[in-house]
């Protein structure tokens, strides 16, 4: 199976500013790829890259199996702009008419069915849109014509909670459906329900993928386990990925790095009583790679 | 009609319905004067001629003969006011074929349709081609029918030569406009450059009989092509109008061939 995506040194240089610089990634058939990163982090460069709106500085892309300054694969994809610009007199349903038009048609009732599940009013001009509708309308002509490749720049912004999940549903009926989406968002909590794996820029350099399965076994968990009667510290120092170790009495606290397997074993010699295991923190490794320098990440598909 | 035609038609429409009442409500007002002056030939070539110091009136044309119906129509519409508020109209529409899109950040989504950048810019091109035939055609229809009314005596093959003349000046200047726009996205720019190209090239041609600079300079005015055969005495200038269509199909292609070189919305 041929990647959808497969960047190799991909740079982006506005003037001596750096938007992206030797971008390396694959994206396979079928995934959701989260691509994650800090305001300014090259985002938003890298997706532009991808449909041609803008040139790269060096380096190879392609998308869909082709160049992506080849026309007729944009017909696959299906986008929304991170800053989606939506204006005039013309009516949001005309509009998307148009595109859908310019696309090669969509199926009947189709706009129409999204527009309901978004709870988007089309009747209105495009200039009197609200932010959030503006949103809904870029989501609809990016879904609309079922394409077998999503590009979605910040797809949530602007959204409410209730529609937001609307909006993952609908991401996942893509993946059950087998197309690919390639999803931006600065907060991992957004994509990390969706996505297969997540790609994290910071300043223009893409300093690690992970898959999120991966990720989740490696996440940092607080686990609180308490005991029928008061138990020695000393059982459980030094246990592989045990962390911030505290024991009062009859109760332990700590966090845990990765599996729990160690701790738990320990714990079985005594009487286990209750015990509480909060979600892992992803967001928590994931702000280490936002604020350091992560230069020894894995990286690469 | 190819749909990116009819959308940027669709887009200009209501536009183009204020610049083309504008611009026939101009020249019919202007010619409904003429059986004022005939009626008073002297007086209003007496008028004509102290009104204006010397160079103002070469600027304007001369103001030869504005009582017969062929100077009139000349001097009152073909020669300055009309030509340049078709051009500023021209100007406007031909920003918003890409320059008015790209500063606004709505030409990206268009750009990742499954559209040939190319295939873009000559859509938008022909739109605006369309558009201004649209004024074109209209108010010609105006200054035939008025012109008839109020008597000017001007056949109706002399109107048209004139009329087409017309039509490719404008489309020259807005085909300037859409080839900055689509090699910079500037539409300021747009707007200055093929602006201070109509003025300039007026002003040479006017002056052109008695300076010798501009006389040499003339060659790039596109003023002179349109003016220099006087298509409403002597119908066709039909090299003149190829020179002003050559000078267009140039510009395009340099739209079409820089807007597909560059980035978009930097
Ligand atoms: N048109 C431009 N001209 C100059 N520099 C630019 C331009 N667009 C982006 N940049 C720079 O490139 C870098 C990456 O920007 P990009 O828009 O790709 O970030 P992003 O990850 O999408 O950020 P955000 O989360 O804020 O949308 C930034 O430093 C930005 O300042
Ligand atoms: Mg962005």
């Amino acid at each position: 199976m041929t990647a959808v995506v497969e960047t190799e040194g991909l740079t982006k240089f506005y003037g001596k500013r750096r938007g992206l610089e030797d971008l390396t990634l694959e994206i396979h058939p079928g995934e959701v790829f989260g691509y994650l990163g800090p305001n300014g982090a090259g985002k938003t460069t890298t997706i532009r890259l991808l449909l041609d709106v803008i040139r790269p500085t060096r380096g190879l892309a392609r998308v869909l199996g082709a160049d992506p300054r080849d026309a007729a694969i944009r017909g696959r994809i299906g986008y929304l702009p991170g800053e989606l610009a939506l204006e005039g007199r013309e009516k949001a349903s005309e509009y998307l008419e148009f595109l859908a038009g310019v696309r090669g048609g969509v199926a009947k009732g189709r706009i129409e069915a999204l527009a309901e599940r978004l709870e988007a009013d089309l009747s209105v001009r495009m200039g009197q849109l609200s932010k959030g509708n503006k949103q809904k309308v870029g989501l609809i002509q990016a879904f609309m014509h079922e394409p077998e490749f999503l590009i979605l720049d910040e797809p949530t912004s602007g959204l409410d909670p209730l529609v937001q999940q609307e909006f993952l549903a609908m991401v996942r009926e893509v993946r059950t459906a087998g197309r690919t989406v390639l999803m931006s968002s600065h907060v991992l909590a957004e994509v990390e329900h969706v996505s297969d794996r997540v790609g994290i820029v910071r300043r223009g350099r893409l300093v690690a993928v992970e898959d999120i399965a991966a990720l989740r076994e490696k996440a940092v968990r607080k686990v609180e386990l308490h005991f029928d009667a008061p138990v020695p510290e000393e059982a459980f120092r030094d246990l592989p990925g045990v962390r911030e170790l505290k024991v009062e009495g009859a109760s332990l606290r700590c966090t845990i790095d990765g599996r729990p397997d160690a701790l738990i074993k320990a714990a079985a010699r005594f009487t286990v009583v209750h015990m509480v295991s909060a979600e892992p923190d992803l967001e928590e490794i994931f702000l280490t790679y936002y604020s350091e320098d992560v230069h020894h990440a894995p990286v690469g598909a | 009609m190819p749909l990116l035609v009819r959308k940027t038609l669709r887009d200009y429409r209501r536009a183009l319905i204020g610049w083309t009442i504008g611009i026939c409500l101009f020249s019919g007002m202007y010619t409904s004067f003429f059986p004022q002056m005939r009626e008073n030939p002297d007086f209003y070539s007496q008028a004509a001629l102290a009104k204006y110091p010397d160079g103002v009136r070469k600027l304007m044309g001369g103001l030869e003969n504005i009582t017969s119906g062929t100077g009139f129509l000349q001097a009152v519409v073909y020669q300055l006011f009309v030509p340049l508020l078709f051009t500023m109209c021209a100007v406007v529409l031909a920003n918003r074929a890409l320059a008015a899109p790209e500063e606004s950040g709505t030409l990206e989504l268009t750009l990742t349709l499954p559209v040939d950048r190319k295939r873009l810019v000559l859509e938008r091109f022909a739109g605006l081609a369309v558009a201004l035939l649209v004024v074109a055609v209209v108010s010609l229809a105006v200054l035939a029918i008025l012109g008839s009314a109020v008597g000017l005596d001007v056949s109706f093959d002399r109107i048209l030569a004139a009329h087409t003349g017309l039509y490719l000046l404008v489309l020259l200047f807005g085909t300037l406009a859409l080839a900055v726009g689509a090699a910079t996205g500037k539409k300021a720019l747009a707007m200055s450059v093929a602006g201070a190209y109509a003025v300039v090239g007026y002003v040479v041609n006017a002056l052109s009989a008695d300076v010798e600079v501009m006389k040499w300079l003339n060659v790039f005015s596109p003023f002179h092509y349109y003016s220099e055969g006087n298509p409403l005495v002597n119908g066709f200038p039909i090299g003149d109008y190829l020179v002003l269509l050559a000078a267009t199909a140039v510009l395009t292609l340099t739209a079409v061939l820089s807007f597909d070189r560059r980035d978009v919305g930097v």
